[in-house]
């Protein structure tokens, strides 16, 4: 479903403020299969999200979704295979606009906004009980703006926009990071419970080590702008969080030797 | 009523504008400074296309396409440029400028001669007040366009608009081509702007390459007052409340205007205002812990009472500031106070109050030098006259005027302790001010009179001989009225063929139907005796009574011309005169208890000849032979407008007459001529004779202010007008069809439309028309340089008068042998590389004519010169002393003198019509000998035997 070969990505290059994000990645993911992504900061995992997405087009390499090449395709072109979820629940929705204008936004994705009313009151029926779903008591309060709601309502509003037009690829960047446990709990019970029943492919970036190991079907290490570990479902479910951790902590070890080292050389030779 | 209808009007026409604004500001998030030149493509493809023969309606379409196509080129700017906002729009804004010349093909496109869509609105009016009729039309139009604007909002495309503007990051990852959308949301904002510019023009009468601006200002501020006045939050009210903040915003202007604010003010209060708006909606907002939650109805009234104390602080400050400034308390002490106060804003108590103005400033007792003179008006509101009179004796008034029965009354409980004079009571002892003229209350003295209904009667008599039944209306509450009432019945008593019908009201509400049911008992004729509430609705007795083609007869000549047949009535005028006089007489120490009571002096007879042919009724030459108010005025051109009778009226009750000289901008040029026709006035003694009251209003060169001037010159109802400069003729012109107007220090008024040739004019105009002497610069300049071969000249395209020259200079340079070579400015900022532009094409000489651009730069210009030695002519002799070598220039104080002559014509009744357009050009020659020396030049001996001046120069 998702073909990534050896994308590059530099940000300001040639400037002092230059990162080299992406380094050479290469990740195939087939139609179906739910990776989470684990990693340090500023490993990369967003950026990849935002190369699959359109954000911004890779230096080198390229990207294809369900056997298209869109390594060139803007964002907006790529809605319509590509769903996603940020981290930060103000961006996914409009806030001044009220939830049922907000679902109907995502019900355009991938048509024409003609000058029509289609917020219809069938519509806004059919909304309500897709909002009913998210068992967060938002069917009342479809008339409200979004600004009125807590970030978990918002994400899980989100979610559900995202998914409302079956997309081929659901992106999520640590959609849960930002809200309360209990929230944060229901938000990931509704993930799971929408890409199994449609069976989407996901890309899912989370800094739980738990929640790595316990959703999806596969799970990737990051590091450095490059893909260092492939756990597969099999491998998963033998791996503790306490594993996963002592992986990390052993990259930070070999990291301040070998890597600053190997900065610095790089430096005065290359 | 002129005034704020217009102010209304305006404020629709400018709606379309502020909604494009509301689009880009508040719902794209995006400052959109393209909207100062779409505004003007507009209005210059609409008036092109609309002087080419092309349908009015199309050119506005016209004007859409052309605002949008400039919108979306900033959009596009923005979008694939990646260059910010703002930026984006204002590099647009400044080519559109060339644009829209280009356009235009002139600075100028006059539109008076052409139809509009306000001409076939017009000639759909069914008989209302002209502006009242735009206003309804434009108000029908406007809710059409708020319905559509608010469902567009609301539309799918609508939504994916608001996401972009508020979440663009969001919209595109939900498939939104943010960039596309962007140009549609400019496009379709400035085709909004362009239609808006599109209507002003057509409304003003001309499209003028600078129009546009300062409208992204205007705009803003409308939507920032909009927004705060109305505090809703929905789509269809946040439309709405760009299209009432636009009325508001125009309604501010003509509200300051009114307040007689001095014009120059206006922009800061217009930001002190936006600002106070802002911060205190932030205010409210906080107190509410929510800053744009949905304001409860408590909270816009404390936001609404606020704008109104801020409006009225601001009221007070104007009138402080005003024509009449309030001196301070030194000075004040030493000048007696006289306080005058009138119930209402009835057009009788106004003819009353400006005649007492007038007679006391001829008896010597000037506001501001030698007493202060407070005018104060209660609108109709009884608490508000107490008020006003607390507030006179707090500040220490010598001597208290009453105007109108209501507030004498009034004055009689409050003012004891000092002198009280009345003035238009009907009967000063019902209201118990005394039981005879000379028997009366210590303090009080005053001018009376009712209106003889016996006199009245037998005139009605007269007309409908035969059994009649006469209808009256009154409200009982108001204590001359009944008094007015018992008078006509006594006089009817007399006669046993009259029978009365009576209906009283409680308000003017209930005038309408009162009528209505008096015509629907069949009166013959309707004879109102003076009641201020009854007359005050009186176009609705004139609505009611039409249906059976009922004749109406009143008491207040000053309303024959609104659809009475009759008027019989005393003259307010000599009333506010012979007030005046009696102040005087205290003002000078007499006692008035010693000054008796006195009664009108003079008696008018009014008839409206065109609702006697609308009625059909035939006015016997016996009745004819005692009117001495005839409407329509005979001598007067026929027209549909009421401002003849107005004059007319003027005219028979023998009124002072006003003039109002109405300049542009307080240029040097137009300054001199003011002077002439001001020396010229004085010194002719038309000031005495005419008993002229000159009033000079100034828009500061700033074109929304000239519009809101010469509306209210008509509102005012001035006598005469003069106009001086170019834009000030045409500005008038569009609002003054009755007016006798004149006009001066204009190059060329056949450019402006008002006229086509010096005896083809619009009829109510006439003036002088002084064309630059170019042709007289040139010719003397080949006697004086007979080698020189190109002549320079710079010159700002989007000046109309500039224009006029430099074609004239094209056309004349070949035929002395020169060669012309030009360059354009558009400001000040580009005139030194303009002229060193030149220089490098090596000109022999420089021209520089009436292009104000250049003049204002004009020392710059000549040090240049001077240091290339090469020699500057002009077209104007003052130049000389700062350093040009030859001018031959119309001598503007002249000009203003000879404008003056030509209005002093049409004072003593001349009619305007008849009076051809002068070309009057005083040409002086003025050379300068130091130059000469310094360049090394001979002047030739013909030449300076012409000069009228061979000054020293520099
Ligand atoms: N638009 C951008 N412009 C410049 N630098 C960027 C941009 N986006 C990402 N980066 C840089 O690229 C590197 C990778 O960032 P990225 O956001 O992908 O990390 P991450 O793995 O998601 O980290 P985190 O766990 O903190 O979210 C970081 O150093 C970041 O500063
Ligand atoms: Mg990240």
């Amino acid at each position: 479903m998702i073909e990534i070969k050896g994308v590059h990505k530099r940000f300001n290059p040639g400037s002092v403020n230059e990162v080299y994000a992406l380094r050479g990645l290469d990740l195939s993911v087939a139609d179906g299969e739910f990776v989470t992504i684990i990693g340090t900061n500023g490993s990369g995992k967003s950026t990849l999200l935002n190369a699959v997405a359109g954000e911004f087009q890779p230096d080198e390499g390229t990207i294809a979704i369900a056997g298209r090449d869109v390594t060139v395709a803007r964002e907006f072109q790529r809605a319509a295979l590509v769903a996603r979820v940020f981290q930060n629940p103000f961006l996914g929705t409009v806030p001044g606009m009220s939830v049922a204008e907000n679902l109907h936004l995502a019900s355009l994705r991938g048509g024409a906004a003609w000058p029509r009313l289609g917020l219809t009151r069938r519509r806004r029926e059919d909304y309500r009980d897709r909002v009913r779903a998210l068992e967060m008591g938002l069917e009342d309060r479809l008339e409200n703006t979004i600004g009125t709601l807590s970030g978990g309502q918002r994400q899980a509003l989100t979610l559900l926009m995202a998914v409302m037009n079956a997309p081929l690829v659901l992106l999520l960047d640590e959609h849960t990071a930002a809200l309360d446990p209990k929230s944060a709990a229901q938000v990931i019970k509704l993930t799971r419970q929408f890409v199994e029943d449609r069976g989407l492919t996901t890309l899912m970036v989370t800094h739980s080590m738990r929640q790595a190991l316990d959703l999806g079907t596969r799970t990737i290490m990051m590091h450095r702008g490059q893909v260092i570990e492939d756990i597969s479902l099999a491998q998963k479910r033998r791996l503790t969080p306490e594993d996963l951790l002592e992986r990390f902590a052993e990259l930070r070890r070999g990291e301040q030797l070998t890597d600053d080292m190997l900065d610095q050389l790089r430096r005065a030779y290359v | 009523m002129e005034l704020w209808v217009g102010a209304i009007v305006l404020g629709l026409l400018y709606a379309f504008m502020t909604t494009g604004v509301y689009i880009t500001f508040r719902v794209y998030n995006f400052p959109d400074i393209t909207v100062d030149g779409s505004f003007t493509s507009g209005a210059a493809v609409a008036a092109a296309l609309i002087v080419a023969g092309v349908n009015p309606l199309t050119g506005l379409l016209a004007s859409l396409a052309a605002g949008a196509f400039a919108g979306a080129a900033t959009a596009l700017i923005h979008t694939r440029f990646k260059i910010n906002g703002l930026l984006s729009g204002i590099l647009v804004m400044t080519g559109l400028y060339s644009v829209n010349l280009h356009l235009m093909g002139r600075s100028n496109i006059p539109l008076l001669q052409h139809a509009t869509l306000f001409t076939s609105l017009d000639a759909a009016n069914p008989g209302l007040p002209g502006p009242v009729w735009s206003a309804l039309a434009l108000v029908a139009v406007m809710a059409a366009f708020w319905l559509l604007m608010s469902s567009l909002l609301r539309t799918d495309l609508g939504m994916v608009m608001r996401a972009t503007g508020e979440n663009p990051r969001m919209a595109s990852a939900n498939g939104v081509n943010v960039d596309r959308i962007t140009i549609l949301g400019l496009a379709l904002s400035n085709g909004l702007v362009g239609v808006s510019g599109g209507l002003v023009a057509m409304y003003q009468g001309f499209a003028d390459v600078t129009m546009g601006v300062g409208t992204i200002v205007v705009g803003l501020a409308s939507v920032i007052i909009g927004q705060s006045a109305l505090r809703v939050r929905s789509l269809g009210g946040q439309v709405l409340s760009a299209v009432v903040g636009s009325v508001i915003f125009r309604l501010m202007i003509a509200l300051a205007l009114y307040l007689g604010l001095n014009p120059i003010d206006l922009k800061l209060l217009t930001a002190a205002f936006v600002l106070l708006t802002l911060v205190l909606s932030q205010r409210v907002g906080k107190r509410q812990g929510k800053p744009f939650a949905l304001a409860g109805p408590a909270r816009s009234r404390w936001a609404w009472g606020l704008a109104v104390a801020l409006a009225a602080l601001a009221g007070w400050w104007a009138l402080g500031q005003g024509p009449a400034p309030a001196p301070g308390p030194e000075a004040g002490r030493a000048k007696p106070l006289v306080g005058l106060i009138q119930l209402t804003d009835n057009a009788l108590l106004d003819i009353t109050r400006d005649s007492f103005a007038q007679q006391m400033r001829a008896l010597g007792h000037v506001d501001g030098v030698n007493i202060r003179l407070d005018l104060q008006n209660a609108h109709g509101d009884l608490p508000t006259v107490n008020l006003i009179l607390d507030k006179f004796i707090k500040d220490g008034a010598s001597l208290v005027v009453a105007v109108s029965t209501g507030a004498a009354q009034a004055a009689l409980k409050k003012v004891n302790d000092r002198p009280l004079v009345f003035a238009t009571v009907a009967n000063p002892f019902i209201i118990n001010a005394g039981k005879s003229d000379t028997e009366h209350l210590p303090n009080v003295t005053g001018v009376y009179g009712w209106t003889p209904m016996d006199k009245t009667m037998a005139l009605v008599r007269q007309i409908f001989p035969g059994p009649l039944r006469v209808g009256a209306v009154w409200d009982p509450s108001q204590a001359n009225a009944v008094f007015n009432v018992e008078n006509l019945k006594q006089a009817m008593a007399a006669c046993p063929d009259l029978s009365f019908r009576g209906s009283t009201v409680a308000g003017s509400g209930e005038v309408y139907q009162a009528v209505q049911s008096l015509v629907g008992q069949g009166v013959d004729v309707l004879v109102l005796p003076t009641d201020n509430i009854v007359y005050s609705a009186f176009d609705a007795v004139v609505a009611a009574a039409r249906p059976r083609k009922t004749p109406i007869v009143i008491s207040d000549v000053e309303r024959l011309a609104d659809g009475a047949l009759l008027a019989l009535g005393y003259d307010y005028t000599s009333s506010g005169r012979q007030a005046a006089r009696l102040a005087d007489r205290i003002l000078k120490g007499e006692n008035p208890r010693d000054i008796p009571f006195e009664r009108y002096e003079s008696l008018t007879v009014g008839l409206n000849l065109d609702v006697a042919r609308e009625l059909g009724v035939a006015i016997p030459p016996e009745v004819m032979a005692q009117a001495t108010l005839v409407h329509p005025a005979p001598q007067a051109a026929p027209g549909p407008a009421q401002e003849p009778a107005a004059r007319a009226a003027a005219a028979a009750t023998g009124r002072g007459k006003r003039l109002a000289i109405f300049l542009f901008a307080d240029h040097p040029v137009v300054l001199d001529s003011l002077r002439g026709v001001q020396d010229e006035l004085s010194e002719s003694g038309a000031l005495e004779e005419l008993g002229l009251e000159v009033v000079v209003k100034s828009a500061q060169g700033e074109m929304a202010l000239g519009q809101a001037i010469a509306q209210d010159l008509v509102r005012q109802r001035f006598d005469y007008i003069i106009t001086l400069s170019t834009i000030a003729l045409q500005l008038s012109s569009q609002f003054n069809e009755t007016i006798p107007q004149v006009f001066g220090t204009v190059t060329d008024p056949y450019l402006t439309g008002v006229a086509r040739s010096p005896t083809d004019h619009q009829p109510n105009l006439t003036g002088v028309a002084t064309f630059q002497p170019v042709e007289a610069v040139i010719k003397n300049a080949r006697e004086v340089f007979p080698r020189a071969k190109r002549i320079g000249m710079a010159w700002n395209p989007g000046e109309l008068s500039s224009e006029a020259c430099t074609m004239l200079a094209r056309k004349v340079a070949p035929a002395y042998g020169f060669e012309l070579v030009e360059a354009n400015v558009t400001s000040t900022a580009e005139i030194m590389e303009a002229v060193q532009s030149l220089l490098i094409k090596d000109v022999d000489l420089f021209f520089l004519s009436g292009d104000s651009t250049m003049l204002s730069a004009f020392d710059t210009v000549a040090k240049m010169l001077h240091k290339a030695r090469v020699p500057l002519l002009s077209n104007s002799c003052a130049d000389i002393e700062r350093g040009a070598f030859l001018s031959v220039g119309p001598d503007y104080y002249n000009v203003g003198r000879r404008t003056a002559a030509m209005a002093l014509r049409v004072m003593r009744g001349e009619p305007t019509q008849g009076m051809p357009i002068e070309s009057y050009v005083p040409e002086t020659l003025c050379l300068s000998r130091a130059l000469a020396a310094q360049y090394g030049v001979t002047l030739p001996d013909s030449v300076v035997g012409r000069a009228a001046k061979a000054g020293e120069g520099r």
